[in-house]
């Protein structure tokens, strides 16, 4: 008698079935379409590591789609995806940074690109002066639109203490942007 | 610090929400702009990040959705075969604890009583032709319980506790 007579399910390919994710690949395409981008816009942004973002992305859609997850809609699984993102962020906050300049990758040290926008150029260098918290919240508040309560099941923060950081990193923030661009208020 | 809003904000909110600041915006919300610091702010952040958000992601170099999939696909089988692989070795481990235990068992009952094991290897070169039962005589196991019955019995014992504890892991 062999392991794969006795469990059939695991060797059969019907594992497969039974854990199987919760999208098939054509509506999976469809939701990537939709969402690769703007996840893609908050990992690079708020991380300032386009290498980086581009890894924590993938694995972000692999665990989305490895999560036993009930059909909630679009919105709930572009909200959990983020969830998990944000999570892989922190987790890399985390990670020992590099000790020496050596170890340090030399995009680091790469001066912005050309082609870099206007917006950028304001937006990223008060970004970077930004706390990592800080930049989830504002980036999750003010590019992705998202409201207290659903930033609170993003970030796993307290529902009534981000009123009060948002709050605080958004002024923090005005202050850079004018100080970087002080006519940008003007053509408000 | 006080959290002070500006009551005209969620009007603000909205309007930039939907893409529609400034074309859309009513002069007199304009003119409390002007004089409303918070609201002013408001907009500046939110025009900012909006832009922002907007040329960072058509700017996006993405992944193939499919290579994506299929990499999920093979995640979520190596976890499946893991989650199953969990319990048999919780079993595995247990049978082979029970095993030891009841070995360890009979040698302790075996010397309480007395055995004669160095006897019993001085008489091995007396015999004419070794036999399976007189590898097994009957003073070896527990008196009164044949070695042919015993054995037997521990084995499947050991056997179903296995089968027991993986039911069990599995379905924890």
């Amino acid at each position: 008698m062999t392991w794969e007579s006795i469990l059939p399910n695991v060797f059969t390919g019907d594992a497969s079935r039974a854990a199987a994710p919760p999208m098939d690949s054509d509506a999976f395409a469809g939701f990537y379409e939709r969402s690769a981008r703007s996840l893609w816009a908050y990992l690079v942004r708020v991380s300032g590591d386009p290498a980086l973002a581009d890894d924590l992305m993938q694995e972000s859609y692999v665990r989305l789609l490895c999560a036993s997850l009930p059909d909630h809609g679009e919105v709930a699984a572009r909200r959990y995806l983020f969830r998990i993102a944000t999570n892989l962020l922190r987790d890399n906050w985390r990670r020992p940074r590099p000790a020496s300049l050596e170890e340090i990758p030399e995009e680091f040290f790469a001066a912005p690109a050309s082609g870099e926008s206007d917006a950028q150029a304001i937006l990223g260098p008060a970004l970077a002066l930004m706390r990592p918290r800080d930049r989830q919240l504002l980036w999750l508040a003010y590019a992705e639109g998202y409201s207290h309560r659903e930033i609170a099941e993003v970030t796993g923060l307290a529902g009534a203490g981000i009123r009060l950081l948002l709050f605080r990193a958004r002024r923090k923030i005005a202050v850079l942007l004018r100080a970087r661009n002080p006519k940008g208020e003007k053509d408000l | 610090m006080t959290l002070t809003s500006c009551s005209r904000e969620k009007d603000v909110t909205e309007l930039l929400a939907l893409g529609a600041w400034p074309r859309a915006c009513p002069p007199e919300l304009r003119a409390h702009l002007d004089t409303c610091h918070s609201c002013r702010e408001l907009v500046l952040v939110t025009a900012a990040f909006k832009r922002s958000r907007a040329q960072t992601a058509a700017a996006a170099r993405l992944a193939s959705p499919g290579a994506l999939w299929w990499r999920a696909q093979f995640r979520c089988r190596q976890a499946a075969v893991e989650r199953v692989g969990k319990p048999i070795l919780g079993a595995q481990i247990f049978a082979l604890t029970l095993y030891f235990l009841a070995a360890v068992t009979v040698v302790v009952t075996q010397a309480k009583h007395g055995i004669h094991w160095l006897g019993l290897f001085e008489k091995m070169p007396q015999f004419s032709s070794v036999s399976l039962q007189s590898l097994w005589p009957a003073n070896l196991f527990i008196s009164g319980v044949s070695p042919s019955i015993l054995i037997p019995i521990v084995g499947t014992l050991i056997l179903l506790s296995g089968a027991l504890v993986y039911l069990v892991a599995e379905r924890q």
